[in-house]
């Protein structure tokens, strides 16, 4: 018997939410078919019990100012012209968007509802849809309302950093479509993050002032980017200047060469009485004057030209990969689809 | 025993000369101050002279040359020495065998005539070159020895030994090379009659080489 009710509890519990959905929607659907047949004195309670402080269940913005926008219309057609501007009032203070269709409603509703919005001054922007957007042919767009007509200053900024970005600072009346390029205040491409946009109105009419904010996240579609070529180690590099060990070879060689020619011009053929030894003698001044001369420039002046060239045709080489990285990346980086999101808070910014 | 080396060094040859090849082609024009001494047993003659001349390189690829030289010139005698006029044609072929070593094996044909006569030499070497470069690339070290083991001399028996060495410098600009060289070639020809004839020929020689494509 206690598991019993136990589980009757729970489901309950569980099922009253969607039952006090179901009976806020339900009352309302009565008073919208009360007053379709324009059975206003029916349609009234009902209405007035959703928006009462009493009402047990739950009700939605939604369904509040929708019994608000239909107390209003009730009213009027009861001719209480006050009370219904009073209810339309309410509901256009809690949905700055909230509108009657004049194919639905009668003139003097109407006229009742645009009292509403003259006595009420409210900016609001709708929550961000989620958009995939290309900033080279398309925009995002937000929507944004001031109830009547006021100056209104909608900047964008990315949340905890950076200059806001201005989008729109003029004077506007009623619902309005704005678009962003993608772009910050420093015509850079907003950078993946969370953003805010920002909308603060001031009545002509009353001088109220009033603002609203709506934040979304933005994160950007690109293809991988290549890596550029790291720079050349040493050992990529031939040495551009002589060490001092080959300068003082180079001697060693020069003198190697004229002791060859000595020796051969001596020692080889002694018992012919030497042979041209002027002509050894020759090649080995010759020889030894080179090998001290290679040594004293190569120690001063010990730059390798063809070394020199070679190391700087590889960096221009490796400059050009390197520049036709950039220039690829830069391609893919301008190809960037932005994706924006609904965020429903301040979060993290970029 | 000469067919099998004929072979091998075909081999040899043909094994380093890739196909297609990029052939160029060297000449270097030379001048040499030569001398000639020789002692037969009267003592040293001595005569010494200029002569011009020209070695034509053909090369196959980065391994394979084959050249060939062409000189000739008036040796002056000494006191009582006979003038003489020298020329001679060879052909050269040379494989690279390391970066810095250069084997080479060619054959000469080399005549000696003075108002009394003529005398031709055949000439058969196998030696080798090597380059030694100064830092800087420019400037090389040349060494050069050769045996000669085939020597023929017109009137003379073969000699026991013969040789050639040589030494000096090339200095290189772009495509143009400057070489200076001391070279000696020496001739021991065996005793007849208690006489034993030494020969030499050495020269300072500058050539000028140029690379024509």
């Amino acid at each position: 018997m206690r598991p019993l009710a136990l589980a009757a509890i729970v489901v309950t519990a569980t099922i009253s939410p969607l039952t006090a959905q179901g009976s806020t929607a339900e009352l309302l659907g009565q008073a919208h078919e009360f007053y379709e047949r324009l059975e206003v004195e029916r349609a009234l309670p009902l209405l007035r019990q959703i928006v009462s402080p009493n009402w047990p269940f739950e009700v939605t913005q939604e369904q509040r100012v929708e019994a608000y926008k239909y107390l209003g219309a009730c009213l009027t057609l009861a001719g209480k012209r006050d009370s219904a501007v009073l209810y339309f009032r309410a509901a256009i203070e809690r949905d700055p968007f909230t509108e009657l269709d004049p194919n639905l409603f009668t003139p003097a509703q109407l006229a009742t509802f645009g009292e509403a919005q003259r006595r009420t001054f409210a900016v609001a922007v709708r929550p961000v849809e989620p958009a995939r957007v290309d900033p080279r042919t398309a925009r995002v767009t937000f929507t944004i309302v001031a109830t009547h007509a006021a100056l209104v200053d909608v900047k964008l900024s990315a949340v905890g950093a950076g200059q806001p970005r201005s989008l729109v600072q003029s004077t506007m009346d009623g619902v309005r479509e704005i678009t962003w390029d993608g772009l910050l205040a420093d015509r850079r491409l907003a950078p993946p993050g969370r953003y805010a946009l920002a909308v603060a109105g001031r009545s002509r009419l009353t001088g109220t002032s009033d603002s609203a904010r709506v934040y979304f996240d933005l994160r950007h579609e690109v293809a991988p980017l290549e890596d550029t070529l790291p720079d050349l180690e040493r050992r990529a590099l031939l040495p551009e200047r002589m060490s001092p060990e080959a300068a003082r070879r180079d001697v060693a060689k020069g003198l190697g060469v004229a002791a060859a020619a000595l020796l051969i011009a001596g020692a080889a053929n002694g018992d012919l009485g030497g042979g041209e030894r002027g002509g050894a003698d020759v090649v080995a001044a010759t020889a030894a004057v080179t090998g001290i001369v290679a040594f004293l420039v190569h120690r001063h002046h010990g730059a390798i030209p063809e070394n020199v060239a070679a190391n700087a045709r590889r960096h221009a080489e490796r400059d050009s990969a390197n520049a036709s990285v950039r220039g690829r990346n830069a391609d893919r980086i301008a190809a960037t689809v932005l994706l924006v999101s609904p965020a429903a808070g301040e979060g993290t910014g970029p | 025993m000469r067919a099998a080396a004929v072979i091998a060094g075909a081999g040899i040859l043909g094994g380093a000369a890739p196909a297609g090849a990029q052939r160029a082609l060297t000449v270097a024009p030379l001048v040499s101050l030569v001398e000639h001494r020789v002692d037969a047993g009267f003592g040293v003659e001595r005569s010494l002279g200029p002569i011009l001349g020209g070695v034509g390189t053909l090369r196959f690829g980065p391994r394979l040359a084959v050249a060939v030289r062409a000189f000739g010139g008036s040796l002056f005698g000494s006191t009582g020495v006979l003038d003489r006029d020298v020329g001679e044609l060879g052909v050269e072929a040379s494989v690279v065998t390391l970066p810095w070593l250069v084997l080479q094996a060619g054959a000469a044909r080399r005549a000696y005539s003075t108002k009394l006569g003529r005398q031709t030499w055949t000439l058969v070497s196998l030696g080798g070159t090597a380059r030694m470069a100064f830092a800087g690339d420019a400037i090389h070290s040349v060494w050069r020895a050769a045996l000669l083991p085939a020597v023929s001399a017109s009137g003379l028996r073969g000699p026991d030994m013969a040789f050639r060495a040589a030494t000096g410098l090339e200095y290189r600009i772009r495509t143009t090379t400057l070489g200076v060289e001391y070279s000696l070639e020496r001739y021991d020809f065996p005793a007849e009659a208690g006489v034993r004839r030494l020969e030499q020929l050495s020269a300072l020689s500058l050539r000028l080489e140029l690379r024509l494509r």
